[in-house]
Parts: structure tokens; C-alpha cells; sequence
């Protein structure tokens, strides 16, 4: 049980491109190419496992010791602050967390003047903490999805929320006003993992740097 | 979680009006981040503790019991920020003062040696076991009483009082049964000596603290990006979060770090590793000195314990030269504690055998003259075996069935004094017949 390495991987995209970094320093799961309903898959001659969870889920997974590594959004790492180590910045699924509110009323108005606002967002704790460094007093209104309808029915007139191509607000009508931080996935470990399993998990991460370091010379 | 289902199944099996067990659990009987703990989990604590205090004992340590209200002004003096946010703490009607339950019995030890101890000789070596109480984060499932069992070695500098504490935490967990696990060194003077003398402001200097912590280099790199400082201070820097793993860290921080007082903190840490070897327990130590964990009293070594497979630290510790003087009395110092509850999380199973079978003998008599029974119990009682009289007027069956339930290993069915007795092996149902009067003489065995 306890020689494996379990990795908590988000459902969807983030897991592709996860497996296929993973698969660059010989980490596979010819497993999970099969029966896409299961949750959790095994390369029992390499001894890792995987679990495929909600992406905001993967903190608590890793935090708890069942998962001794996961990838996980910067976003989602701010927002729940949990006790984690980070030790590597694995270059995907780029996006940015922006404060943004209809074009209209950013022509009428200097976002530096703000003073009190209400802000609808699936990330409270981080724009609680930008906008009291501003010295912004907040009203949040915490939402789960389509954060960009608020404002169109007058929910709240400003939202912090991710982009990543802006199509979104374009189509919304809306503008970004500020950029409250630049995400991506990261690779998290568990604090205990990383001390009793130090050979293999120092091993992962020092070659996942490598790979990703060479990626960003050709690339770049 | 897994103990309350285990409970849970319990009580709903004995409980046979249903309604009134749902009415009383539609609202929440205690405060969240504590525990009742019901006769099977409190044994297993209990001989948790019994177990550490032994090797506690060995090691010629002496019990201390301090109280668990305390003045907030006295107590805040030993705690540092991170705790202090953490302490309850509620105003004393009878004098109108701020009291507080504590949030660590480290700084308390420190207060009644630098007071009450003051006139006793060096080294005081001092062991506890209690419980405090912490705020914590909410609905994380955290808990907020936490038991503690530790010791505080207090009057030694040198790193064999280091070793002596790393060394009694192996043997803890040896005694306790562990295999795999590891004891994970720091020396907050490391980082010390690399953030000395930066040209930093207190939040950048925070902020390199905390990704350091999180070993979150990319995020360091950034940090660093917009700060004026020269390469080798920068490599230094860069370097702490991957100064992780066995004993060759020693050597690359060796290479990574040029200040004196960096330098003497790998010295130490050397010296304490040569004692550790003479003990023999070298094999379950790692060392990371990107560790800033330490309750912020830390002056040098610390440490936590890390069991294979369980997520949370069981035990941590390290030393703490400057505590004792905010009492009064200046004094080196260094100990740790154990997490009781994250050692049943991972010894649950392995204490199932020792706490199950919780009395020897449960005895039985029909009729209106117990005494027959009375007296066999107290002689039982007095060759040492734990034996309950059933009392209340049943069937034979009954009292079986509940002796079952109750995991007694025995039901001895009394009769009158000349008669025999039936002893019910409840195992397997084996029975024996006992003439009373053997009960009675010295040297009887079950």
C-alpha cells in the first residue's frame, strides 16, 4: 500500500496534459487508456496510482495523505491555503484571475477610486485579500459558476474571476479592470510523503523540472 | 471518521427507540474540533500514553502536571503569533483578568521552571501529558483539543541534549510498534544565517519565508526577480527549498551557503548526527533545513516525526534556548511532543488487540442470596483480574449475551458455597466446572 506513489489529478483536461508531462520521465497508466468511468487507476508494476478528482478537491486529498502528489490550479491553491508544499510550476493551463465589470460602467468611473464594492466570485478568500491590500472594503457574493451573469442582472457589478482567452467577458460585454494574479498548474506534495518517500518523490520533481526547464529553452 | 461510524454502529444497535435517537441528533451536542471518546478509543489513547511514558521513564524523565487555565498576559510572554491567534481565551469572573486554556504546555513548562523551579538544579528533565486547546480552521475536520504527551529537557546546550530528544522519539515509536517512519531534522539557524543582514522589508522577508516553506521555487524565483541582491545571496536563497532528504543535504548545503552562521548550524547538525549513529538510529533520519515550520520559540534544531502512510506529522519538537529567560530565568532547552490522536490514527489497528478484551469476568447468581457471588469477586479482584458482577435480575443468557457485548472474556455462573461453579469460556463457549471453594484460595487461576 504505502510503497506506492498516489497522484490526485483533476477530471478533464488537466489530467491529459498531466499524464502526458508525466509520460515524458517514464510515468504511464496504460490503465487509464480503457474504462474512462473509474476513479482510480494503477501501474502495478511502476507502483504509482492515480485518482481522478474535482479539481478544488485535490488540495484536501493531497493535505489528508491520500494522495501523496497532485496537480492543482494556482487559483485553487490561493483559495484554499491549505498546508501543502509546491514545489514546481508545471507550465500549463495558463490563465489569469482578473477583477472585470461590464465596459459601460468602467467609462464612467476610475477603479482607483473605489471604495466599498460588491464583488461576485467563486474565489472569496483571494479577493477578500486583494482588495483589503488595496484598502477596498468588499461585499462578496460567492458563486459556483456563469460568473460573468451578475453583473447583467445586477447581482453585483464587478467579478473576480478566471480568464483565459477573454472571450468570455467579450461576449459579456464586460472589460478586465486588474489583474489580480497569472495561474498555473502546480504540482503539490504532502508534507509527510515527501519526507518518508523522499528517494522517488525528489526523483519526480527533479526530473519533471528538467523536462519542463528544456521545454521552455525550445519553446521560448 | 472511521471511529465515528464504528461508534455510531454501536449505539444504534442498543438503542432501540429509534425517534429519539434521530431528535437527538438533529442538532449538534458539542462544539465543533473535539471528541467524546467512548471506553474502546480512551483505552487505546490510555495505553499510548502509558507507552511513551514509560520510554519517557527510562530516560529519567519526571512527570510535571500543569494546569489548564493560565493569566492570557503570562502565557502570551512563552507564545509566539501563530498560537497566540490560536488560544482561547474568555475573561475570569472572580477578578475581572483574561485567562486562557493553553494552546502548547511547552511555554508553561518554561514558566513553572523559571519560577517555581528556579532554586532546582540543572538539567531538569520533565514529561507531561495533557490536552489543549487551539483554534482551528473550520470544517476542515480538524480538531481543536489535541492530546499531548512530550518531554522538556531543560539546562543543556550541547547537541547531545539534541540527539537525546530525536533519539527518545525514535524509541517512542519503536515501543509503539512503528516500522517506517522517519524522523525529519531542521535548524532554523540555517535560514537564519542566509536571510541575515538582506537588504529585505519585513513582508518581502515574510513572503520569501513562506514559499521557502512551501518549497514553492518558481514562486521564489519571482519573488526574488524584483530584489536588489547579489548572486550568492540569491543562490542561497534558491537553494533552501530543495535542501531536503537524507544525509548528503549536509554536504550540498555545505556548498550552497559561505556565512559563519549558516555554517555552524551544518555543524551541529553533524555533531548531533555522530550521536545519533552511537545510537544507532540513523537510519530514520532525514534532514530539511527548508523547513520553517517550528513553533516560532525555535533557536536551532527542530523536528517532526512522519509515520509511512499517515499524512500529518505524529510528533515534533526542537529546541528552545530563549524561552525560560521571558519568565526569568535564561536557561537552553530543548524537547518535543507527541500528537496523541495522529498516533491512534495510525496505531488504531495494532491497539484493537490490547484494548478489545477490556474485563476478565462478568458473574452470574440466581437466587436471593448473592453473597456466594460477592465473595468470589472480591477474591478474583484480589489475584489481580478485573471481574464485574452482573447485579441485575436476568436470565442466564441475557447476562451472556450482554458479556459478550461487552468483550469479557469469562461468565462464571455462582451457585451456593458447597456447590461447583460453571466457568463459560466466551470465545468458544468451552465450559468448566470449579468447586466455589477453590475460588476462595490463594494462587487460583483462571
Amino acid at each position: 500500500m504505502s510503497d506506492f506513489i498516489t497522484f490526485a489529478l483533476p477530471k478533464g483536461r488537466i489530467m491529459q496534459d498531466s499524464m502526458e508531462l508525466f509520460g515524458k520521465i517514464g510515468i504511464t497508466c496504460p490503465e487509464m487508456a480503457g474504462d474512462s468511468r473509474k476513479l482510480v487507476f494503477e501501474n502495478r508494476e511502476s507502483k504509482f496510482r492515480f485518482m481522478a478528482v474535482r479539481a478544488t478537491d485535490v488540495p484536501t486529498y493531497v493535505e489528508y495523505g491520500c494522495a501523496d502528489i497532485g496537480v492543482v490550479g494556482k487559483d485553487t491553491l490561493l483559495e484554499q491555503g491549505k498546508d501543502l508544499y509546491e514545489p514546481l510550476d508545471l507550465k500549463f493551463g495558463y490563465c489569469r484571475l482578473v477583477v472585470a465589470e461590464p465596459k459601460a460602467l468602467l467609462e464612467e468611473e476610475d477603479p482607483s477610486s473605489w471604495s466599498n464594492i460588491r464583488v461576485a466570485t467563486k474565489y472569496p478568500n483571494v479577493t477578500e485579500r486583494y482588495f483589503a491590500a488595496r484598502g477596498v472594503q468588499v461585499e462578496l457574493i460567492k458563486l459556483y459558476g456563469s460568473i460573468e451573469l451578475a453583473p447583467l442582472v445586477g447581482l453585483a457589478e464587478r467579478i473576480v474571476d478566471l480568464v483565459s482567452t477573454g472571450a468570455t467577458l467579450r461576449d459579456n460585454d464586460m472589460v478586465e479592470v486588474e489583474t489580480i494574479a497569472e495561474i498555473t498548474s502546480r504540482l503539490v506534495v504532502n508534507r509527510a510523503s515527501l519526507k518518508t518517500k523522499h528517494q522517488r518523490i525528489s526523483r519526480i520533481i527533479a526530473d519533471l523540472e528538467e523536462v519542463i526547464g528544456n521545454e521552455r529553452t525550445i519553446s521560448g | 471518521m472511521a471511529e465515528n461510524t464504528a461508534q455510531g454502529g454501536i449505539i444504534s444497535k442498543e438503542d432501540k427507540p429509534l425517534t429519539v435517537t434521530q431528535q437527538t441528533i438533529s442538532e449538534a451536542m458539542l462544539p465543533k474540533g473535539v471528541k467524546d471518546f467512548l471506553p474502546i478509543k480512551a483505552a487505546k489513547i490510555e495505553q499510548l500514553k502509558q507507552t511513551l511514558h514509560e520510554v519517557f521513564h527510562r530516560w529519567a524523565f519526571r512527570p510535571i502536571i500543569p494546569p489548564s487555565l493560565e493569566f492570557l498576559h503570562v502565557l502570551e510572554k512563552g507564545l509566539g503569533e501563530g498560537l497566540r491567534e490560536k488560544t482561547f481565551r474568555f475573561d475570569d469572573r472572580q477578578d475581572g483578568k483574561l485567562v486562557a486554556f493553553s494552546p502548547d504546555i511547552t511555554p508553561q513548562v518554561a514558566r513553572i521552571v523559571a519560577t517555581r523551579m528556579q532554586h532546582a538544579p540543572l538539567p531538569q528533565r520533565l514529561c507531561y501529558s495533557g490536552q489543549v486547546l487551539r483554534h482551528a480552521e473550520q470544517q476542515a475536520g480538524k480538531d481543536r483539543e489535541i492530546f499531548q504527551a512530550g518531554v522538556e529537557l531543560i539546562g543543556l546546550a550541547g547537541p547531545e541534549a539534541d540527539a537525546e530528544m530525536i533519539a527518545m522519539a525514535v524509541e517512542c515509536l519503536q515501543a509503539l510498534g512503528a516500522e517506517e517512519f522517519t524522523i525529519d531534522i531542521g535548524q532554523v539557524e540555517f535560514f537564519r544565517g542566509v536571510m541575515a543582514d538582506l537588504p529585505l522589508s519585513p513582508e518581502q522577508a515574510r513572503q520569501v519565508q513562506c514559499a521557502i516553506g512551501r518549497k514553492d521555487n518558481s514562486g521564489l524565483v519571482e519573488l526574488l526577480q524584483g530584489l536588489n541582491l547579489d548572486d550568492r545571496d540569491r543562490q542561497a536563497i534558491l537553494a533552501l527549498p530543495r535542501l531536503f532528504g537524507g544525509r548528503e543535504v549536509l554536504e550540498r548545503a555545505e556548498k550552497a551557503v559561505v556565512n559563519d552562521r549558516s555554517r555552524q548550524a551544518l555543524d551541529n547538525l553533524r555533531q548531533v548526527l555522530e550521536v545519533l549513529e552511537v545510537y544507532g538510529v540513523e537510519k530514520h533520519i532525514t534532514f530539511d533545513l527548508g523547513e520553517l515550520r517550528g513553533v516560532d520559540y525555535h533557536t536551532g534544531i527542530t523536528f517532526q516525526g512522519f509515520l509511512s502512510g499517515l499524512g500529518q506529522a505524529v510528533c515534533s519538537g526542537g529546541r528552545y534556548d530563549n524561552l525560560t529567560a521571558r519568565y526569568g530565568l535564561p536557561a537552553p532547552a530543548t524537547g518535543f511532543a507527541f500528537n496523541l490522536l495522529h498516533l491512534l490514527s495510525a496505531f488504531d489497528k495494532q491497539l484493537e488487540k490490547s484494548s478489545a478484551k477490556y474485563a476478565d469476568v462478568l458473574i452470574f447468581q440466581a437466587g436471593s442470596n448473592k453473597q456466594p457471588a460477592q465473595r468470589a469477586a472480591q477474591a478474583l479482584r484480589q489475584q489481580g483480574y478485573s471481574v464485574a458482577r452482573d447485579i441485575i435480575e436476568r436470565q442466564l443468557e441475557d447476562s451472556i449475551q450482554y458479556a459478550h457485548k461487552m468483550n469479557y472474556r469469562f461468565v462464571m455462573v455462582v451457585g451456593g458455597p458447597d456447590d461447583t461453579v460453571r466457568l463459560i469460556r466466551l470465545a468458544d463457549g468451552m465450559e468448566q466446572q470449579i468447586p466455589y471453594r477453590s475460588l476462595l484460595t490463594e494462587g487460583f487461576c483462571l
